[in-house]
């Protein structure tokens, strides 16, 4: 019995010493050097492409999410919340977006740096202007936000603009890279600027879309495409086949394109595109997980092809 | 250069420009009005009368003139916004102070504004009133309703009998266990309609230092009960967080989570019987760090007072007295310890790994046992019963390992996720008999060890549909040892299948059904079915998806 008692204080002991042990090595390795003056978390690869480019050469890019996944829809785990440990820089689309996970993520992360309202905390929805604020907080209309539509990452020119602030935010926490990053956003805006002729040239008479979710608005609101209807009525409510018809017998002696999210059924965009003889595609909102500044504009690209009346 | 903005300066100020004209027009309507209604009125107005029509026309333009300020003020906003988005689309380089600007005004996170701005005169808006900010500064608020009907085939027992597994050791729980509030944690289910509770949360953040979350649980008879009220530190440096006031345990891995947020309708056999309804939910201060290792790493301490239920109970003064218990310490009576540890196996999959530990230095338990003496045959008078009560005081340990995967499919509404989750605990009580009716015992030790696992995965088969299946035992060891001979008892175990619609990220139906092998006495077995359809809705602000 005695022997029983003695195994397991030595059990407990060894449990705690390793727990104290473990935080004393974390302590130990704690402070080793980063090799990127910036440590940057974006939550997906639009807004990590925008933080490569506008901190090309002097920022670390780490993205919490990959474009095939609903960003509204992740959950807070564990290897994000490491990421965002460390972090001097988070980089979220905003606007409620991520309101399900980013939140919790950032508030387990004991990281001071990065919660709401200091340097370490930007959302890109913030620094533009945004479509259908304003809106009714009414949940019979599905999962809104009032705030406004939150996916500002589908137009360039605003894209553009939240650039240049987070440029200016690169520059408050890296004073040393200040002018790197500057410059690093004005030849994104150029960029943009630079294609942006042959994209409303190419989306002239485009003669316009179904989404599946009110997600590309801003790329449409930009280049004036028309947005025939959604697949949704509501956001985040599955349509019925009755919709379904209805937007179907709607649109019946017009042309068009039907686009959805990866992680939206395909069932009723395929059902929509054969009742009506059109084309649906399958597209994410956000560039490869890879990309930088050109790769999300290539991406754009991919979206103005597909809207463009056919030639 | 070209300039795509949405707004131009232009439309906007004609816009306003419309606006000034007719809120200036109604003043003069309302001059006009009252000019043409004072003579119409048939006797001379007095003094105080013409006061107060005078106090009231002030007033009016003086909240008219406020909405205009308001509205000018917007304007110069509106404007400014613009061109500071045309400079910067223009790519010009943003002066050094209004960069600043930015900066200060756009790291905080968009929300919806909890009230709209004022369309009308509010009377909180006159310049009588004091400047407020009105229910700006509330905190978030949600709430989470959460009934059932339940049937089984033992008159509706089945839901209190799960809790009750036998096991050697159950702490002050077997004291009342006869007797009428058997659960009282979250009411008693029984055969037909129930409504477990309505969980109210709120939550805030304090001040720089502290977040702050109040967590109310209200059952179906009305009873408020605080589930959680706690403090924790925003801004501690190296990863470190400290948590203080009424929480849930981070021990385990479900020990945290409400009731909404379970895969199941109702809690796993091991922890309902080693912990008991509410789980490990105490009084006390937590310690976390997050170290700076290449991958997730979570460790933690917590110092609880130890008022706990079945694991780490203490009995009341009566009890005390008569079993010869000694005094309750004085708390922190319980600590815990934890690890988590989360590789990194790419971005769509998470897995996390868990050590827990939990010690309560002191346990008090009251063992009966009866005699009958005489013959049963006999007359009524000559027969007894007699209960003997034996005194038990020692500490009680709990070990925990969890582990958790989950796999986001990527369909639509958690179509083709996958979430796997299994914990093993492990109680054991060390206890010396402090009084006995056999004398010869007092002071002989006894140690109580009963164990329990439960693993259950759940799947994604359709958009908004998920399907769980759960196996969940407690007592694969279930013994009492005295040193020499160890008594086992044998366990009790369950199978469990639901079916879950989540209608919409804010409501969820669910149908469940289990079948039950529970030990209720040494050598007695309950086996039934039990059915469960519930559903569960949240109001408020948006629920979080925590890991």
């Amino acid at each position: 019995m005695f022997n029983a008692v003695d195994a397991r204080v030595v059990m407990v002991k060894g449990f705690v010493v390793s727990v104290l042990a473990g935080m004393l090595g974390g302590l130990l390795t704690f402070g080793a050097a980063q090799a990127a003056e910036l440590n940057v978390v974006a939550t997906n690869s639009s807004m990590g492409a925008l933080a490569r480019t506008v901190g090309a050469g002097r920022v670390q890019v780490t993205m919490l999410a990959s474009p095939d996944r609903d960003l509204h829809m992740l959950q807070a785990k564990p290897t994000m919340i490491r990421a965002l440990r460390d972090a001097d820089l988070v980089v979220a689309v905003g606007a409620e977006l991520e309101v399900g996970w980013l939140p919790v993520a950032i508030g387990s992360a004991a990281n001071p740096r990065i919660l709401p309202g200091q340097p370490g905390y930007f959302e890109a929805a913030a620094q533009v202007d945004l479509l259908e604020g304003g809106s009714p907080a009414d949940r019979t209309l599905g999962d809104v936000h009032p705030v406004g539509n939150p996916h500002v990452n589908m137009d360039p020119v605003r894209m553009a603009i939240v650039a240049s602030a987070m440029s200016e935010r690169m520059a408050q926490l890296d004073p040393a890279g200040g002018e790197t990053y500057r410059a690093n956003a004005r030849s994104f805006a150029a960029a943009v600027e630079q294609r942006m002729d042959a994209w409303q040239a190419r989306l002239a008479g485009a003669p316009g879309v179904v989404l599946y979710h009110r997600d590309a608005l801003y790329l449409l609101d930009r280049f004036g495409v028309q947005l025939l209807g959604t697949i949704e009525e509501i956001p985040g409510v599955p349509p019925t086949a009755q919709q379904i018809k209805t937007l179907s017998e709607k649109l019946r002696d017009r042309s068009g394109v039907i686009v959805y999210a990866p992680y939206a059924s395909a069932q009723a965009p395929e059902r929509l595109a054969k009742s009506l003889g059109w084309e649906a595609r399958r597209l994410s909102l956000d560039p490869p997980m890879g990309a930088d500044g050109s790769g999300y504009l290539d991406h754009i690209d991919l979206w103005v092809q597909t809207l463009a009346p056919a030639r | 250069m070209k300039c795509y903005n949405i707004n131009s300066g232009g439309t906007l100020t004609d816009g306003l420009a419309i606006r000034h004209r007719l809120t200036r027009g109604s003043e003069l309507q309302i001059a006009i009005a009252l000019a043409l209604l004072t003579p119409m009125t048939a006797f001379p107005a007095t003094d105080n009368e013409i006061a107060e029509l005078r106090a009231m026309v002030d007033q009016m333009k003086s909240q008219y003139e406020r909405r205009i300020q308001d509205l000018e003020s917007r304007l110069a906003k509106a404007e400014r916004d613009a061109t500071k988005a045309a400079t910067r689309s223009d790519a010009d380089e943003v002066p050094l102070e209004q960069a600043d600007r930015i900066a200060s005004t756009e790291s905080q996170p968009m929300t919806a504004p909890p009230v709209m701005p004022p369309a009308s005169p509010e009377s909180g808006k006159t310049g009588l009133g004091a400047l407020s900010s009105g229910n700006a500064f509330n905190p978030q608020i949600s709430v989470f309703l959460d009934g059932n009907y339940y049937h089984d085939g033992i008159d509706g027992e089945g839901a209190t009998l799960v809790g009750l597994a036998y096991q050697p050791s159950r702490g002050a729980d077997q004291v009342h266990d006869h007797e009428e509030d058997g659960d009282h944690a979250h009411g008693l289910t029984e055969n037909g309609f129930n409504f477990r509770e309505a969980e109210i949360a709120f939550s805030a953040t304090v001040d720089p230092y502290f977040d702050g979350s109040l967590f109310l649980a209200i059952d179906g008879d009305g009873t408020v009960e605080l589930e959680e009220g706690y403090f924790q530190t925003r801004s501690l440096p190296a990863g470190l967080r400290v948590k203080g006031g009424k929480f849930l345990s981070d021990f385990g891995y479900i020990n945290r989570q409400h009731p909404h947020q379970w895969d199941f309708v109702d809690q796993n056999l091991p922890y309902l019987n080693l912990l008991g309804p509410h789980g490990l939910q105490d009084t006390g201060l937590q310690l976390t760090w997050l170290p700076k290792l290449p991958f997730y790493t979570l460790l933690g301490v917590e110092g609880l007072q130890g008022n706990q239920e079945i694991f780490g109970a203490t009995l009341g003064d009566d009890d005390r007295a008569a079993l010869e218990l000694g005094d309750t310490d004085d708390g922190p009576r319980l600590w815990t310890a934890f690890a988590k540890v989360a590789p990194d196996i790419g971005i769509n999959h998470a897995l996390q790994l868990g050590l827990s530990y939990a010690n309560n230095n002191q346990h008090q338990e009251v063992q009966e046992h009866t005699h009958a003496h005489g013959d049963d045959d006999a007359q009524d008078d000559d027969y007894e019963i007699e209960i003997h009560r034996s005194g038990l005081a020692g500490d009680a340990r709990l070990w925990g390992v969890d582990l958790v995967y989950k796999y986001d499919g990527g369909g639509a509404h958690g179509h083709k996720s996958f979430k796997f989750q299994s914990e093993y605990l492990r109680s054991i009580k060390d206890m010396t008999i402090t009084s006995s009716v056999h004398p010869e015992i007092i002071g002989s030790r006894r140690t109580f060890t009963t164990d329990g696992l439960y693993a259950q995965a759940i799947y994604g088969f359709a958009p908004k549909w998920t399907a769980g299946l759960r196996y969940d035992v407690l007592g694969m060891t279930n013994e009492i040892s005295d040193g020499g001979k160890d008594a086992g008892f044998g366990s009790s175990d369950r199978w469990t299948f639901d079916v879950t619609w989540n209608l919409s990220e804010f409501s969820r139906l669910r149908a469940q059904y289990a079948h039950n092998d529970i030990l209720v006495a040494p050598g007695e077995r309950e086996r039934f079915d039990a059915f469960y359809l519930q559903f569960l809705v949240s109001m408020g602000s948006h629920g979080a998806h925590a890991f």
